[in-house]
């Protein structure tokens, strides 16, 4: 710890620590050093003319408002020297150990920060904190200056030739910060590219380019991907209607202002429009409607009725040689001519009544269906050029040779066997189905004032209607469970006064009224039952027919009694208009594939669009009031167009990736497309879409499968 | 809504949505590979008069959002890879502490809970980050430098055998050596592993193989990988590297017939077989790979259709301890000439010393190692009643069987290797050190080199959806659409950075204790603040 000033000789050799913290001395050892001989030596000069022990020199520094620290050396130190050092000069001449394979021991120069250190000879295992470096001008200069001063302090002048051979020194020096930082590491993908397994250790079973997505991708390396999907969906109301009737396509034409293509493609489907769809239909159509989310249901009802005076167009289509015969006139038998008479067919149309139009003439009561609209309606069917054949029975006989006769032959009978359950008085009965074909022919039949129906469907509904018009003053509607008919038919009869009473059972039927099994009695002068009908197959060999009297047929409506035969309507299952007319259509079409040698359709309908793909939230509701004020062609503003583009371009302008175009196509329709090499798969289409037209799919259950 | 009908709010995770930051931009829809959110549209309706008398005027407007969906099957898992890509913090899962899917989950759909990941219970501060190396040469004896001294961190792989056992005679004066002791590997004293391919993505298990290649190629970090029960690409059973990998055999025996067909062809022998007989993360049961998870690939390199691949839980060969010595253990030491050692891997479990008492009178001298994995190890997929509540911690038990070890004098004999939840704390040096010197010769960790990849799961339910083959950052899936976002090299390069650290911090702590080999029994170093588990433990208690 000597300050400046200070002169210390030692002769002989010195144990550890000579020179520790040296802060200006100048010190003379005269032999061997110990271990850290130099030890944070600071400023001075230590001068040593044998060997020094480990860690010599270590942290040694440089305060730059004192000269350097020197360190001299004659012949070597020991490991570790210059540990951690950050200045000052240290000089081990190696005198004697050229020959060795270091003259600072091993790993010396650990941490080694700043400062020299000249050597003379080899030295190994020196840290990677330094470099090692042949002297320049300055280094020579130094040492040639200093060794004939260190040489004379320690008396060994006589070296001072050996030692001034330049080419056999080298220095230390310690690398900068900066240097340090670098690492020599070879990059993990130049590793791999050059000495892993070449094509990596799966690419014999995986195809892989090693490619990096983002978490964000286009094209393939999209989680999801869109599709613009136009009526792949049934709408509600399209799926609920027996005939297919795409009401969102018809308002679709009405909102770009295609009036009369409106009007007139529902006359693809239904040649009833206003007389079933506007009147008799109880619109199952309407009970769906997505609209029913917001306020009320779409008036479809009302826009069947605007295509009343619609004209038959489309009847121009070449003649074909094909007969077709249709056993029936009404619902489904009208509507099997008319799309055969669209087609071309030559139609014969046999009726058993004096007039055309079945049950629809006969039972419905004027109230629920205008007689005007029905022979406005029945009268476009017949103007199509089919020849009807009215009061014309048919048998066996007949039957046999219709179908001997005809390329294809439509049952089209509908039910006209009244239903009667055989308690005590039932010859009392009046058949209702008797009793409306009466009152629409306006032979007026006879009732009571008090009168009981049998039966609450809505055939009995339409007897109760009859007989208020008919004259009676209190009618009762029994039935042994809930009533069958439609809510609106119930609150039309209950407007008249009639009561409806469930569940009753009926015991007998006497001169005083109907008697109920728990003994109360329901009086009545007159007792009319309604409980369905039956059809009359007479004209059909016995093995035409199951156990139960029904037409054995398959799912393309095909008798299999004989393939060219097809059933509808009533004739398969009593059900409503609408289902009639939807036989009427499906059989006249398989009638034509069949004709035609192509493979028959089982009508399979595409699925309803699931309800919350159809964005309610875009339409504000309407109050009832308002609703009924409205015109039935402003109906368009209220459809929610479900599954059908009402190409509104909402997907257009919100796509982030502005990936979507419309495309417009010759033939007058459009299409989105969307971009894959632009589309990020974000869904937010499908999920602004208010129509549920755009599709997601899943590319990671995709690829999955691949 | 109705009653039954599961709602947000009985989630684990809810979308945070700010519509005043959301651009629409679409990314977080795009990315979310669970299906979880998705885009709708709002209404914002308004009745309002502002005139001087009363007059109404609607405000109506209908407004794209993103929304979380909710269902028992798309729920969110709280990756949050959403908040990731969102350029304008718009959107974030946040944890719902009323959650209460457990529930919702089981009733509606009449089945186990099943999830990857970890166990999510065990949130506290563990025992091991308790433990403090307590005991620090100064002036009794001098402490060392991690910079400047060398340090022999090499543990051993395989059977040791005492002095006296070894086959040395003297002839003419001389030692010599008269019959070749047991084969023992000596490696670095951390093994990764084992996780199956099939659990992991192709392109994480070639990470991990080539960062195991790189730490020993390049940084000459010895460290070892077991290759988990899923097979084995046969490129790398040909090439040189396979010398790293430790070769695992588990109940299912999965791919195990292109390893014996590979090895005619095998430049290198193997660094070891592990017979797998438990896991610490779902003891009792075997391996569980969900057949979403079961790709060509998967099914080539196993061998089996695609469906879910459930191992036994036993080997069905095996019935009693001293049946799998003799079996599996002479097996597979015949089958590679005794020259690649034969360790064993266990569940950690109450029984787990007797197990390990039994191994250790080994006759044949062939048991190469005792593996045990605590409660806290990972899994691909589980019941997640097995991952919460079934296990064992691995301090005590680690300690407890190096007891019984030193109590025979054999310890060191079979090496005792510890795992299970080590570096969950990210510190794996750490947990290393204080396993060392509470008995163990090295430890192995799985999940961590996961999380090092780009897992973004934790230990308190974050994510941890490893079993549905969606996993949102490519490394528990074989979806190519998902693998692709994991960056191989990156994955690599994480690893064998983490080691590089993780080996200097080794040396920081064994150089205070003075050692310059690893600390292996030194639990004098370790102290403990809590006087009932310092006693459990036979360390030092201090307050």
């Amino acid at each position: 710890m000597g300050m400046f000033g200070t002169e210390i000789e030692i002769e002989g050799s010195a144990p550890a620590d000579v020179g520790w913290l040296n802060a200006g001395a100048d010190i003379v050892l005269k032999g061997d050093g110990g271990d850290t001989t130099a030890h944070c030596a600071a400023t001075g000069n230590i001068y040593v003319s044998g060997r020094t022990g480990t860690r010599s020199g270590a942290l040694m520094k440089d305060d730059p408002k004192f000269p350097a620290p020197e360190f001299w050396v004659l012949r070597k130190t020991g490991s570790f020297s210059f540990e951690f050092m950050g200045g000052g000069i240290g000089v081990i001449c190696g005198l004697g150990y050229e020959d060795k394979d270091s003259v600072m021991g091993d790993r010396s120069c650990v941490g080694m920060v700043g400062g020299t250190v000249y050597f003379r000879g080899k030295a190994k295992g020196l840290s990677e904190d330094v470099w090692v470096m042949d002297l320049d001008e300055n280094d020579k200069e130094f040492l040639k200056e200093g060794l004939p001063r260190f040489l004379k302090k320690i008396d060994k002048t006589d070296s001072l030739e050996t030692l001034s051979d330049m080419s056999q020194w080298k220095k230390v020096v310690a690398k900068t910060y900066e240097e340090r930082a670098v690492k020599s590491l070879i990059p993990m993908h130049d590793f791999r590219m050059e000495r892993w397994v070449e094509g990596g250790i799966f690419g014999d079973i995986i195809d892989e380019d090693y490619y990096v997505a983002d978490y964000v991708e286009t094209d393939e390396n999209r989680l999801k991907y869109p599709e613009w999907q136009n009526a792949h969906y049934s709408a509600p109301c399209e799926y609920n209607c027996p005939v297919f009737i795409p009401t969102q396509k018809r308002i679709s034409l009405l909102r770009q202002d295609r009036l009369q293509e409106a009007l007139e493609l529902i006359l693809d489907y239904s040649p009833f429009p206003a007389s079933v769809c506007g009147q008799v239909c109880p619109n199952l159509c309407q009970d769906i409607c997505s609209r029913k989310h917001v306020d009320i249901p779409v008036k479809i009802k009302e826009l069947g009725q605007l295509s009343k005076t619609v004209e038959a167009k489309g009847f121009d289509a070449e003649q074909k040689k094909e007969k077709v015969a249709i056993i029936g006139s009404g619902g489904a038998g009208l509507t099997a001519a008319w799309h055969l008479r669209k087609m071309g067919y030559q139609v014969d149309v046999f009726e058993q009544d004096s007039v055309i139009g079945g049950k629809l003439k006969q039972v419905i009561p004027n109230e629920r269906l205008a007689n005007e609209v029905l022979e406005t309606e029945i009268k476009r069917i017949l103007d199509t050029g089919l020849n009807a054949h009215t009061n014309t029975l048919v048998d066996k006989k007949k039957f046999k040779e219709i179908t001997d006769n005809f390329d294809a032959v439509v049952i089209a009978v509908g039910a006209h066997i009244p239903v009667v359950i055989p308690f005590e008085g039932h010859e009392r009965l009046v058949k209702g189905l008797d009793f409306l074909k009466e009152v629409n022919k306006g032979q007026n039949p006879e009732v009571g004032e008090k009168v009981v129906v049998i039966g609450a469907g809505n055939a009995a509904m339409d007897v109760v209607i009859g007989a208020y018009e008919m004259g009676a003053k209190e009618v009762t509607a029994i039935d042994i469970q809930k009533p069958a008919a439609f809510d609106v038919e119930i609150e039309h009869v209950k407007k008249l006064g009639a009561k409806i009473l469930w569940p009753r059972y009926t015991d007998k039927v006497t001169e005083k009224g109907v008697h109920l099994k728990d003994g109360t009695l329901l009086e009545a002068d007159t007792v009319i039952i309604a409980i369905g009908d039956r059809p009359d197959f007479g004209f059909l060999d016995r093995d035409w027919l199951t156990e139960k009297g029904l037409v054995k047929m398959n799912e393309y409506l095909q008798c299999e009694g004989n393939n060219k035969v097809f059933m509808t309507g009533d004739a398969i299952k009593q059900g409503l208009f609408t289902h009639a007319l939807g036989d009427g259509r499906k059989a006249a079409i398989n009638i034509d594939k069949m004709l035609q040698g192509r493979k028959l359709d089982n009508f399979e309908k595409a699925p309803v669009i699931p309800q919350d793909k159809v964005k309610n939230e875009y339409y504000h509701p309407l109050n009832a009031q308002s609703v009924s004020e409205m015109e039935a062609g402003d109906e368009t503003m209220r459809c929610m167009s479900c599954g059908f583009c009402r190409d509104c371009s909402f997907c257009l302008e919100v796509c982030p990736e502005q990936a979507i175009t419309r495309v417009a196509n010759a033939d007058g329709t459009f299409e989105y497309i969307s971009n894959p090499s632009k589309c990020i798969g974000c869904g937010i289409c499908a999920g602004v879409c208010p129509c549920g037209v755009w599709e997601m799919y899943d590319m990671v259950d995709k690829m999955m499968e691949s | 809504m109705k009653v039954n009908k599961i709602s947000r709010d009985d989630l684990d995770w809810k979308i945070a949505y700010r519509p005043d930051r959301c651009t629409l931009c679409g990314k977080c829809v795009a990315a979310c590979p669970f299906k979880s959110i998705e885009v709708g549209v709002e209404k914002r309706r308004k009745v309002i008069s502002d005139h001087f008398t009363p007059e109404p005027k609607i405000e109506f407007k209908t407004i794209p959002v993103i929304r979380q969906k909710v269902n028992e099957y798309e729920f969110c898992s709280g990756c949050g890879i959403c908040e990731r890509v969102c350029p304008n913090e718009a959107i974030n899962p946040e944890r719902n502490s009323d959650s209460r899917l457990g529930a919702k989950y089981r009733a509606t759909v009449a089945d186990p809970y099943k999830r990857g990941g970890r166990a999510n219970l065990s949130t506290g501060e563990r025992t091991l980050d308790k433990i403090r190396v307590g005991r620090i040469s100064q002036m009794t004896d001098p402490s060392l430098d991690a910079l400047r001294h060398t340090f022999d961190m090499l543990a051993p792989f395989g059977r040791v055998l005492p002095a006296g056992e070894m086959p040395f005679d003297i002839q003419n004066g001389k030692l010599v050596m008269n019959d070749a002791p047991p084969k023992v590997n000596w490696i670095y004293p951390i093994v990764i592993g084992d996780m199956s391919i099939g659990a992991l993505s192709w392109r994480m298990w070639e990470a991990m193989a080539i960062a195991t290649a790189y730490l020993n190629e390049e940084c000459g970090i010895p460290i070892r990988m077991c290759s988990g029960e899923g097979g084995v690409p046969v490129r790398l059973l040909k090439s040189k590297y396979l010398k790293y990998t430790i070769l695992q055999i588990a109940s299912g025996h999965f791919g195990w017939n292109r390893i014996i067909n590979a090895m005619p062809y095998m430049q290198e022998l193997p660094a070891g077989v592990l017979i797998k007989i438990g896991q610490g993360a779902k003891p009792g049961d075997g391996g569980l790979l969900q057949a979403k998870k079961v790709a060509p690939h998967i099914s080539e390199i196993r061998g089996v259709p695609k469906a879910d691949l459930l191992s036994p839980p036993n080997h069905q060969g095996l019935y009693s301890i001293e049946e799998s010595v003799q079996k599996m253990f002479l097996s597979f030491n015949a089958a590679f000439k005794f020259q690649v050692p034969v360790s064993i891997k266990v569940a950690a479990s109450s029984t787990s010393v007797s197990v390990y008492n039994n191994l250790l009178r080994d006759p044949y001298n062939i048991v190469g190692g005792f593996f045990m994995d605590g409660i806290n190890g990972g899994t691909g997929a589980a019941n997640e009643i097995s991952l919460d509540h079934t296990g064992h911690p691995i301090v005590s038990k680690l300690r407890d069987c190096y007891n019984a070890a030193v109590h025979q004098g054999k310890q060191g004999q079979i090496p005792l290797w510890a795992g299970g939840g080590l570096g969950q704390n990210w510190n794996l040096a750490a947990d290393a050190f204080k396993m060392m010197a509470l008995g163990a010769n090295g430890v192995f960790t799985g999940k961590l080199m996961l999380q090092l990849a780009g897992c973004v799961g934790n230990d308190k339910g974050k994510c941890n959806a490893c079993n549905t083959g969606l996993c949102p950052v490519g490394i528990c899936t074989q979806n190519p659409a998902l693998v692709k976002r994991l960056d191989i090299d990156k994955a690599a390069e994480h690893i064998v950075n983490y080691f590089i650290s993780t080996d200097y911090e080794l040396k920081k702590m064994l150089a205070p204790i003075g050692n310059s080999s690893l600390p292996v029994g030194r639990s004098d170093c370790l102290i403990y603040e809590d006087k009932a588990v310092a006693d459990r433990l036979n360390i030092q208690y201090s307050c």
